[in-house]
């Protein structure tokens, strides 16, 4: 009997991640080490943006129809705000997590609670919060974890005077009681 | 408030003109949110890029959207290069530039996992304003640090000088 040579170990990341298919789209989403809790699945729509229009198009029609303007905030969620503002026709707005130095009577509001031990704090430039006065705001997200951020936004709405319709994300990944529209549960850790 | 008057495509927007510095003002473009003008600059610069670009690399935030329209209608995959290093990257590539819009120094960070789809490869940088060229410059050296080559400059707009490197939508004046 011959010994064939036993084939080359796969290459690829050394911690298997974790497979997502939206659409006709398949992506293996890298992990993260985070503290004691283990890896972490990441979805990054920065540079893909395959995966961004598979994902806007699944969510198209979840946005609830009172819906008068998308809320935000950067940076990975930007290319998928912008894609279902263009396949919807419904303007968006972006929230910063920075002060610039353009922006006029920004409302600033902290995020209440903590991203990877991380306080945040976002920015929302007064020319864009008035384009929230008065309308259905719906906040749209790449990922909903703790809802912590999400609440920010919801309060950036109320601040501005608009009219919370709704939480929209491509996934949810932990234990959020916010009531949100998603595609996917991640798992919160591998 | 003063204003001045762009077309980006068959877009037409009157940019605020804002103080940035005592006794120099710039017209304000800021595409984050407007899904038209984003639209219109990205289809129109799509069908002026060079066949033979290989990757667009984009600096975060303002363009981001801009490089995605791009990238989805040519084909060709995009980089972003952030402001901050995050935990997750390996071996990041970092350089400090000074803003004229913040006058404050800069951090861009080019994440390890994307060096591999930079070197060797001809780059566009896709910016949404060049500007004096100083977030320009930095992008370039971290370009060719991981061994790719810049072969086009893209934005919306040049301002302040004219810079025949660039392929431009347009050209915003500086106002004193």
């Amino acid at each position: 009997m011959t010994s064939t040579p036993a084939p080359a170990a796969p290459t690829g990341p050394q911690h298997p991640g974790l497979r997502v298919t939206v659409g006709t789209v398949t992506r293996e989403l890298p992990t993260v080490r985070v503290g004691s809790v283990g890896r972490v699945p990441l979805v990054e729509f920065l540079g893909d943006s395959e995966f961004t229009n598979a994902v806007a198009e699944a969510l198209l029609s979840r946005i609830p129809p009172s819906t008068e303007v998308l809320l935000t905030v950067v940076t990975n969620a930007v290319p998928l705000a912008h894609e279902l503002s263009d396949r919807s026709g419904i303007p968006y707005v972006v929230a910063r997590k920075k002060r610039r130095t353009y922006m006029q009577n920004p409302l600033i509001q902290d995020v209440p609670s903590m991203t990877m031990g991380v306080a945040e704090t976002l920015w929302l430039d007064g020319p864009h919060a008035a384009r929230l006065r008065g309308r259905g705001v719906l906040v749209v997200q790449d990922v909903i974890a703790s809802g912590g951020t999400a609440q920010a936004l919801a309060r950036l709405v109320e601040r501005a005077g608009g009219r919370l319709v709704g939480y929209l994300a491509a996934f949810k990944q932990g234990e959020s009681t916010l009531p949100v529209t998603y595609l996917q549960e991640l798992p919160k850790s591998l | 408030m003063r204003t001045h008057k762009v077309e980006v495509g068959d877009v037409t927007r009157e940019l605020p003109v804002v103080e940035v510095s005592p006794g120099v003002s710039v017209a304000l473009f800021n595409m984050l949110g407007d899904t038209e003008v984003t639209e219109a600059a990205g289809r129109a610069l799509a069908a002026r890029l060079p066949n033979d670009i290989d990757v667009l690399v984009t600096p975060e935030v303002k363009a981001l959207s801009l490089a995605h329209v791009l990238s989805r209608e040519t084909g060709k995959p995009y980089i972003v290069i952030r402001k901050t290093e995050k935990p997750y990257m390996v071996d990041p590539v970092a350089r400090e530039v000074v803003s004229i819009t913040t006058g404050k120094p800069q951090l861009l960070v080019l994440d390890g996992f994307d060096v591999p789809k930079v070197r060797g490869k001809r780059v566009a940088i896709v910016d949404d304003v060049v500007s004096s060229g100083g977030t320009l410059h930095s992008l370039r050296q971290i370009i060719e640090e991981v061994g790719g080559e810049v072969a086009a400059v893209v934005a919306v707009f040049t301002e302040g000088q004219e810079r025949p490197d660039v392929i431009a939508l347009g050209h915003l004046p500086l106002f004193s």
